[in-house]
Formats: structure tokens, C-alpha cells, sequence
């Protein structure tokens, strides 16, 4: 249980490959914050960083108040998952959960109840006596969990724990860990790359790019109100269709003319355009894939599309479409709100008309890509 | 039916012309095996002979018997020589395994300025032949009084004081244990010494095996340093040094078989220091440690 504050950290390797920079962050007491960035977006020296395996080229790592920059990873008092699950291979499962304790020359019947009591709520006690290489990618990571569970630590790092797991045992990991962390009162920080994992997993997010911090935030927030495109593009799968397009003020309205189309912004987002004084501009047009919707060919706001790609993935139809002068956009249609016979017209060469959903669209600066309404 | 034929006899061609090539392969390999080991049997036959005063052409012994065995503890130092030779062995192993592995962990895991250039200066210094410095290494160990009786004192700091230079192969094993163990264990609250013993030494028994079992045979197997330290005085010398100064000073056609029986005695510390360890070459300790 613990507080972690990084001020103005920044990590060079050799001369002048800088991997972090100005990053500045406060995380909470018991709070669960997810570092997400593409590869070699700094987020993993980040973690490594707070755990003591990378020296910090400038700035501080304050773990509750106490700067750490110079302390060993063991007199941090953190515990870490790692991707690879970094077990022992000579030590039966029991042992590798027991080893950070017999460092700390626990007694016995200590270590035993520990031990024994973590086994339990992750469901490895059958394995204790088994050694890593006779347990599953699963079962492995769980052991990796429960060796950084035992120890009372002050915080829980966590690098990209469920990479090395295949989909489906992800997904059941995923939802282990966000109830593990109800029975865990600790400080969590979890490195992906996963986006899914992201806003799933954390209070807040934090999301990384060559270094730098782009945002901030709950994932209702990232994904409402994104800073910029980059993190409009990487929260939300299938990523948002982005292009540039003109922003129209008429008479009080707001209007976006995507491909000779007129859609008007309605709700929320028309309110703040108007009251950040933004009047006829060019823009880049963020629309999610579930935002965009069927049209009848004679409305205003059609825009016809051919299809590409057709993915049937049950639940929704995923449509990968291209617009007449080549942009390529992808449509997120509920299954249900289709009929069997639209269904069977949605093929390969075939022409659809669709168009945006005015209350829920992103509007960016085709120069600096920043958000104009944030 | 043409193409039938075509593929059932292109598949006869196969299967016999990999038969053949076998066949010649295994040939070439026993004969080599067999020029091998010859001169070891020949030395094995040799030594059981009795009555034997020197070369006779033959291989078996006409009347088998331990004659030169007795006759080698009874009228020569050997005992004395292999006494000498079997301490300075464990000596060895055990420092040089220390020297050794200490060098190549450091190597393969800590990152410093001097690490590229330091290993590149051992790697040339390794090249130069080791008697180089001899005149020097008997210069100074006889102001220090490590030579003739002392010599198997002085002649184990000769062959441990470099073999940290002898790191190549320990560090090639450990740079294949995966570095996040080491990791975890640091999180987990171990020191890099910690580390070391308790983590990369359990997984690394092939090559603490083999860096021992290299330590250990190194003083059997040395002659021209050890001659040249020994200095003709009986109380220092090893086996390699005793022999020869024996046979220098008799006949070697006299005691021809006497020398095979004092070989075949040297050989069993050895191999049997190897047969006992061998088991614990376990391969894929490693398994499971991460994700392959």
C-alpha cells in the first residue's frame, strides 16, 4: 500500500536514444493504473524504472514519499510480474512462491500459511509440488502472481503478464486479475500493449507514445475525449476511421461535409464547438466504427461506399469499405439490427451508403492532430 | 502406371543410396574410433605384463600379472608424485571453478565501461603461448619460495591466477539463462551474490561440472611448467614430471612397461572423477523457466 509519484523522469540510453521523457505522474494509494503504448513507446523502462532493473537518467521515482533512485530493487519493497513469467526452474512451485520469503528469513509455519493461502485464491494448491516445466502457460503465470502476492509489498508491477497466454486464457486471466485486485489492497502498475487490457484492468490510464505521455485518464475519458488522434486511433478496436474534412458553421449549426455529404454535429459536441467559438475550418473527422451507421441512398448525409472485406464476427459485422476516391474506412454493424436479406447483399464489390452519428464525433486539428474541444 | 513405377523406384533409389552412404559413414567413424583407442590398449595390455623388461613387439602379455604395478609404488616416489598431483588437482578445480565463474557471470550480466575492452584484452593475452612468461613465473617463485618442494603450492597459483581469462565458455552458457530470473529475484528481495548462488548455480551444473572436471585434470596433464618449477627435487613433483625424470634417469626400453602401468594408474583419478560427476550433466534444466 503506497503512493508512487515520477517527476520529470527521463531515461536515455547511451548517448542520446532517449526512451522516457517529462513524464510526470501521481498514482494513488490502492490505485490500479495501466501504462499502454505501442512497442517501444517507453512504458516498460518506465516500470522498470520504478522497480530498480533500469537506472533513471534524470527526475525522481517517489515510492510514499521516499525517493527511490538509488535504492536496490530488494530494498524497494515492490513485487513484480514479469511477461515470461520468470520462474525458477529448479524449485518446485511451492519453493518459488517461498523464495522471496525465505529471503526475508520468515519462519516456517509463516511461509507455509503464505503460501498455502495465496495457492488457494489463485487455484495452484494441486501444483505445489510440481516444478514450473510441468505446468501450463496459464498455471505458470499464475505462479508468478501468487510469488508476488505472498510478500506484503508496497507495490505491484505488472509487465505485460497475459502477452505470452493465447486468447482465450487471456481473457479469463484478465478477469482473474480485476478480481484479484479486490482481494489484493495494494498499488497497481500494468505495462500493455493491449488496449482490450487497458480499459478493462485500470483506473486510469495512461497512454504512451516515443516517450512521451499523451493522456491521462479513466477509460471513459480517453475513450470519450481523446487528446489527440494517436490516442483516438489506439483506444477503441477497431480503430477510429480518421480524414480530413471541413468543418461548416450555418446559420447557429455545425456541419461536417465528409465526401460531398452534410451531416449535422448534434448534442454535446455542437454545444462545445460553440462555445469554443470555432467557426468554418478544415479538420480531421474522427469517427468510431460503431458510430457509423446505415443510410438511405436519397439522404443528404449518404455517403456510398464499396465493400472490401467482410467480417462476420457473430455478435457484429465488421465492414472494411472504400470511399469513391480511395479512403478506407471500417463500419461496426450490431447483427442484430440487420436483416437476413441486407445481410446477404453485404458482399464483396457491393455498394452500401452510410453515414456518422452527429453527437458522438471527434474533431481534430489537421496540423498538430490535437482534439479541438479538449 | 509409367509415373507408379517412376516414384516406387525413385523411392527403392533413396532408401538405397542413403544405405550406402551409411554404410560408409560408420565405416570411416570405427576406424577412426579404432586408431584411437589403440595406443590406449596397447598401454593397458602393456602394463600387465610380467617379466617384461622392456619392448617386445606384441600386443597381449604372454604371462598377465600386477608385477608393474607393485613394482611402481615399491621402487619409485609414484605414490608421493600422484599424492602431489591429486592435491594439486582438487586445489585447482576448486579455485579456478571460483576464478571462473565469478569472472564469466560478471561478464555476461554486468554492464561497464571496461567490460567490451577488458574481454578483448583477455582474448589476445589468451593467445600467447603460456611458457612465455616461465622464466619470469620460476624468478619470482623462487624468491618466494614456492619451487621445489614447494612447487605444487606455487604451480596451483600459476594455473588459477589466469583462468578467469578462461571465461568464454561458462559466459556463453550463462548468457543463455534468461535474464529476467535474475530480475525477479532482485524484486524478490535477493543481492547479486544472492542471485548467483541461489538462482544461475542450481541451473548451471553442466557447466560448473565441466569447469571443475577442467581444474582438476589440468596438473596431471602439465609438463613443461611444472619440470621447470619441480627443479629435479623428488618431494615436489607431479606424476608427468616424476615419470619422465625417471625414465631419464633408467632405461626407457627397461621399464617400458612399468611407465604403461603408471599411465593406465594416472588415468583412473580422471576418468573416475568423470564417471561420478557425469550424472549430473542434466540437460534442459532450464525448461520451463520462461516461455520458449
Amino acid at each position: 500500500m503506497a503512493n508512487v509519484k515520477l517527476t520529470n523522469v527521463k531515461k536515455i540510453y547511451g548517448k542520446d536514444t532517449v526512451a522516457v521523457q517529462d513524464f510526470n505522474l501521481e498514482i494513488a494509494d490502492m490505485e490500479f493504473v495501466v501504462f499502454v503504448g505501442p512497442s517501444g513507446c517507453g512504458k516498460s523502462t518506465t516500470l522498470r524504472m520504478i522497480a530498480g532493473l533500469e537506472d533513471i537518467s534524470e527526475g525522481t521515482v517517489e515510492i510514499d514519499g521516499v525517493v527511490v533512485n538509488d535504492l536496490q530493487p530488494r530494498d524497494r519493497n515492490i513485487a513484480m510480474v514479469f511477461q515470461n513469467y520468470a520462474l525458477y526452474p529448479h524449485l518446485t512451485v511451492f519453493e518459488n512462491m517461498a523464495f522471496p520469503l525465505r529471503l526475508k528469513k520468515m519462519p516456517q509455519d509463516e511461509v507455509y500459511k503464505r503460501v498455502v493461502n495465496a495457492a488457494e485464491i489463485l487455484g495452484i494448491t494441486e501444483y505445489l509440488t510440481r516444478k514450473p516445466r510441468a505446468l501450463s502457460g496459464g498455471q505458470r503465470q499464475r505462479v508468478a502472481i501468487g510469488r508476488a502476492m505472498v510478500r506484503d509489498s508496497k507495490v505491484f508491477l505488472m509487465d505485460e503478464p497475459l502477452s505470452n497466454l493465447d486468447a482465450k486464457l487471456r481473457n479469463q486471466m484478465r478477469a482473474e486479475i480485476i478480481l484479484l485486485r479486490q482481494k489484493i489492497d495494494t498499488t497497481f502498475i500494468y505495462v500493455t500493449h493491449d488496449q482490450t487490457e487497458a480499459m478493462t484492468l485500470g483506473d486510469r490510464i495512461v497512454i504512451m507514445k516515443d516517450g512521451f505521455i499523451q493522456q491521462v485518464g479513466t477509460p471513459t475519458e480517453v475513450f470519450d475525449m481523446p487528446v489527440n488522434l494517436f490516442v483516438a486511433e489506439f483506444i477503441g478496436a477497431p480503430k477510429m476511421n480518421a480524414f480530413k474534412t471541413n468543418l461548416v458553421y450555418e446559420d447557429g449549426k455545425y456541419y461536417v461535409t465528409p465526401y460531398g455529404a452534410k451531416i449535422e454535429v448534434t448534442g454535446k459536441k455542437a454545444d462545445m464547438l460553440r462555445e469554443r467559438n470555432i467557426t468554418s475550418r478544415e479538420i480531421i473527422l474522427g469517427v468510431r466504427p460503431e458510430h457509423v451507421n446505415l443510410a438511405d441512398k436519397a439522404d443528404a448525409s449518404a455517403i456510398p461506399c464499396t465493400i472490401r472485406v467482410n467480417e462476420m464476427m457473430g455478435s457484429e459485422l465488421h465492414l472494411h469499405v472504400v470511399e469513391d476516391n480511395g479512403d478506407k474506412l471500417i463500419v461496426r454493424i450490431p447483427t442484430v439490427s440487420l436483416e437476413d436479406e441486407q445481410r446477404k447483399e453485404m458482399v464483396y464489390g457491393s455498394t452500401i451508403y452510410i453515414t456518422f452519428e452527429g453527437k458522438v464525433m471527434h474533431f481534430f486539428d489537421p496540423e498538430t492532430n490535437e482534439n479541438l474541444l479538449t | 502406371m509409367k509415373t507408379e513405377n517412376k516414384i516406387k523406384k525413385s523411392g527403392l533409389g533413396a532408401r538405397a543410396s542413403r544405405r550406402i552412404s551409411n554404410t560408409i559413414i560408420y565405416i570411416v567413424l570405427i576406424a577412426i574410433t579404432l586408431t584411437w583407442l589403440f595406443p590406449f590398449f596397447g598401454i593397458l595390455m602393456e602394463s600387465f605384463k610380467v617379466n617384461e623388461k622392456g619392448m617386445d613387439g606384441e600386443l597381449f602379455p604372454e604371462v598377465w600379472g600386477f608385477d608393474n604395478y607393485i613394482r611402481l609404488f615399491k621402487e619409485t616416489d609414484f605414490l608421493k608424485w600422484f599424492i602431489n598431483t591429486a592435491l594439486m588437482g582438487i586445489a585447482t578445480a576448486v579455485f579456478q571453478t571460483f576464478f571462473v565463474l565469478s569472472m564469466s557471470y560478471t561478464l555476461s550480466r554486468l554492464r561497464f565501461k571496461a567490460r567490451k575492452p577488458l574481454m578483448n584484452l583477455m582474448l589476445i593475452l589468451g593467445m600467447f603461448p603460456g611458457f612465455l612468461t616461465m622464466i619470469l613465473i620460476y624468478k619470482v617463485f623462487s624468491e618466494a619460495g614456492l619451487t621445489m618442494e614447494m612447487a605444487p603450492v606455487g604451480l596451483v597459483i600459476v594455473y588459477c591466477a589466469s583462468s578467469g581469462m578462461g571465461y568464454y565458455i561458462s559466459k556463453g552458457f550463462f548468457d543463455t539463462i534468461p535474464k529476467t530470473l535474475d530480475e525477479a529475484a532482485r524484486v524478490d528481495g535477493a543481492t547479486r551474490m544472492q542471485v548467483f548462488y541461489k538462482v544461475i548455480m542450481p541451473l548451471s551444473g553442466s557447466i560448473v561440472i565441466y569447469t571443475i572436471l577442467m581444474g582438476f585434470m589440468a596438473p596431471w596433464g602439465d609438463f613443461m611448467l611444472a619440470s621447470y618449477i619441480i627443479h629435479e627435487n623428488s618431494a615436489g613433483m607431479s606424476v608427468a614430471v616424476g615419470m619422465f625424470e625417471w625414465l631419464s634417469k633408467t632405461m626407457l626400453n627397461t621399464n617400458y612397461t612399468m611407465f604403461c602401468a603408471a599411465g593406465v594408474i594416472v588415468a583412473i583419478p580422471v576418468t573416475a572423477v568423470f564417471l561420478a560427476l557425469q550424472k549430473y550433466y542434466v540437460e534442459g534444466v532450464t525448461g520451463g523457466a520462461v516461455k520458449g
